[in-house]
């Protein structure tokens, strides 16, 4: 049984390089021209990285953005259709806020934090293809009011540094 | 026994100890019949299951004669079908709900050809497997099923417009919208569905249809199968298998269709091609690819069992564990999550009001619909109405100014 279990363990850790992830390398940084960032003169508050690859971009009065990284964009490959939330829904951190139909798969995408949709970014819904432009800024799936921006400190939020280092731990 | 092929339980007996098993075999105290498993005997049965189940018990000796091994044993439980007319029996709700919770892997068969419980037992073990992050991922799973005849679209497809579901019903293909992205395939009892379970870091569109090209080809080492570019099992120039491909919560699956000896003379008509006469649909929609199909039985492979076999034993031999199959069926192996989840699969709301919004023209009228419903039209007093009651009042011709069907 135990020499079973190391034979497994051997065996996917020899092929265990995340493919999903292969070819995803450059910059999971907020686009610094593009509303998520501009929305506020001196730009967001915060912007945190989930483990299930979306990041928030938060401002003072308690608006945020929230969209996939370009890690999780590139490594999907080209989107073919984005479903959007319904404005007006309340979500809780964890909770659906949508999905991305990318080659075939259907991926799902979690709100970060607490909050209600203010607003879609409806231009994903002619030009889905933008998630692969540009996913850090101009394809944001959702504006959301945030419950509370005490939230942002919350422990399962990355800062960029943390979600990088964590994508190459992954690679290991 | 619920345990069904019991592989483990049989591999740790020495082989004198087999013909004792078989003479014990032949005075069974007990019906193994279904209505039998779900009352009197049930609670006895599921005990059984719940000790092989759990841990070290079941987890079996096979080492690099991993393929001799099993297929001795399925010769063996070949002998015993035939001895006994022994069938497979399907695990309880309560022992599903215990292996997909608990970590391991395992391979389950479906003995049911309800293509809505199907889906919901499969959406069941995804949304229940649990793993450690950090960890290495060890609760690979495997799932066959065989749908009896229907018609399925990808989560964000428009039902009209890529089927003739009016065909659809007349024929007897029931209709589904799976979870899954991609197109439009048909189903019918000639065709093996599998599903690969694994995390999303693991996820490689790829991966597993890669293996299954190797070990179709470890056995007909001439038959003409490879993947083509979009990563589809091809058979020479034609299409033999389609995927679609579920991510949410950390893991991932990848689940196929493998036409072994489909009815394909029966499926024209079913689905509609690209562009009809009369009717533009646009909106975000997702396309279905048209491709000329093939059974894989014109290799040579002309049996559902078989394939699922095949790609069984080769699973447990790329992972190097004697992996347990378990039997599910609708009657014995359900609960409330996976019945709820079945009837939402069913239901109008999925089936027609999901998916994305759309304005369809029909010869010179625009038809916007959202979920489902009309919500912008240049034909009087339709606006507010369900686009499936339109669709059923416009081929039925009452609308008098419309000649064209949808």
């Amino acid at each position: 049984m135990f020499r079973n279990c190391a034979q497994s363990v051997l065996k996917l850790s020899s092929r265990s390089t995340p493919r999903l992830f292969l070819r995803a390398q450059s910059t999971n940084a907020l686009t610094n021209t593009q509303v998520p960032f501009t929305f506020s003169k001196s730009g967001p508050l915060a912007v945190k990285y989930t483990s299930q690859h979306e990041w928030i971009a938060a401002h003072e009065d308690g608006t945020a953005f929230v969209g996939i990284t370009k890690y999780a964009a590139d490594a999907l490959g080209d989107a073919t259709y984005v479903e959007l939330p319904d404005v007006d829904t309340e979500v809780e951190a964890g909770d659906s806020l949508g999905s991305l139909e990318s080659v075939k798969s259907a991926s799902e995408i979690y709100s970060p934090l607490a909050g209600t949709v203010v607003e879609v970014n409806e231009t994903l819904n002619d030009s889905p293809q933008l998630i692969n432009e540009d996913p850090m800024g101009e394809a944001w799936l959702a504006k959301l009011k945030l419950r509370s921006l005490d939230d942002l400190s919350n422990d399962d939020l990355m800062s960029l540094e943390q979600y990088e280092g964590s994508l190459k731990e992954d690679q290991h | 026994m619920n345990v069904i092929r019991f592989p483990n339980l049989i591999t740790r007996l020495p082989r004198t100890r087999r013909v004792f098993c078989r003479s014990l075999g032949s005075s069974i105290p007990f019906d193994l019949s279904l209505d039998t498993q779900v009352d009197r005997y049930s609670e006895l049965n599921n005990m059984y299951t719940e000790m092989f189940t759990q841990g070290d018990e079941v987890r079996g000796t096979p080492k690099g004669d991993a393929g001799i091994e099993l297929s001795e044993i399925d010769a063996f439980n070949a002998e015993i079908a035939d001895t006994y007319n022994y069938s497979p029996q399907a695990i309880s709700g309560y022992s599903l709900e215990h292996i997909v919770k608990s970590p391991g892997r395992f391979i389950l068969q479906s003995l049911s050809s309800n293509p809505y419980y199907n889906l919901a037992l499969e959406d069941y073990v995804f949304q229940n497997t649990t793993f450690a992050k950090g960890q290495p991922f060890l609760s690979e799973r495997l799932l066959f099923y065989i749908n009896e005849k229907c018609v399925v679209i990808g989560k964000n497809q428009t039902p009209w417009k890529e089927l003739h579901l009016d065909n659809c019903y007349e024929e007897g293909y029931k209709f589904v919208r799976r979870r899954s992205g991609g197109g439009a395939v048909v189903h019918d009892s000639g065709n093996v569905n599998y599903s690969y379970l694994t995390s999303r870091d693991n996820f490689d569109r790829e991966y597993f249809n890669k293996q299954i090209v190797r070990w179709l080809k470890e056995i007909r080492p001439d038959a003409a199968i490879h993947l083509n570019q979009r990563g589809d099992i091809h058979l020479g120039a034609y299409k033999v298998s389609g995927s679609a491909f579920k991510i949410a919560k950390g893991k991932s699956y990848h689940h196929g269709t493998m036409l072994i000896d489909a009815d394909l003379a029966s499926f024209k008509g079913l689905l509609k091609p690209a562009h009809l006469e009369g009717v533009i649909w646009s909106g975000g929609s997702v396309e279905s690819v048209r491709s000329s199909v093939k059974n894989i039985s014109e290799a040579g492979f002309n049996n559902t069992d078989e394939f699922m076999d095949i790609c069984s034993n080769g699973f447990r031999s790329l992972l190097h564990e004697d992996i347990p199959v378990y039997f599910v069926d609708e009657v014995n192996t359900s609960n409330d999550e996976i019945a709820k989840t079945a009837r939402q699969l069913a239901s109008d709301e999925w089936l027609y009001h999901s998916g994305p919004s759309f304005t369809v023209t029909i010869q010179e009228h625009d038809v916007s619909v959202e979920k489902g419903t009309i919500t912008k039209s240049s034909i009087p007093d339709t606006v507010g109405l369900s686009f499936k009651d339109f669709v059923l009042s416009l081929n039925a011709g009452l609308l008098a100014e419309i000649k064209t069907k949808i």
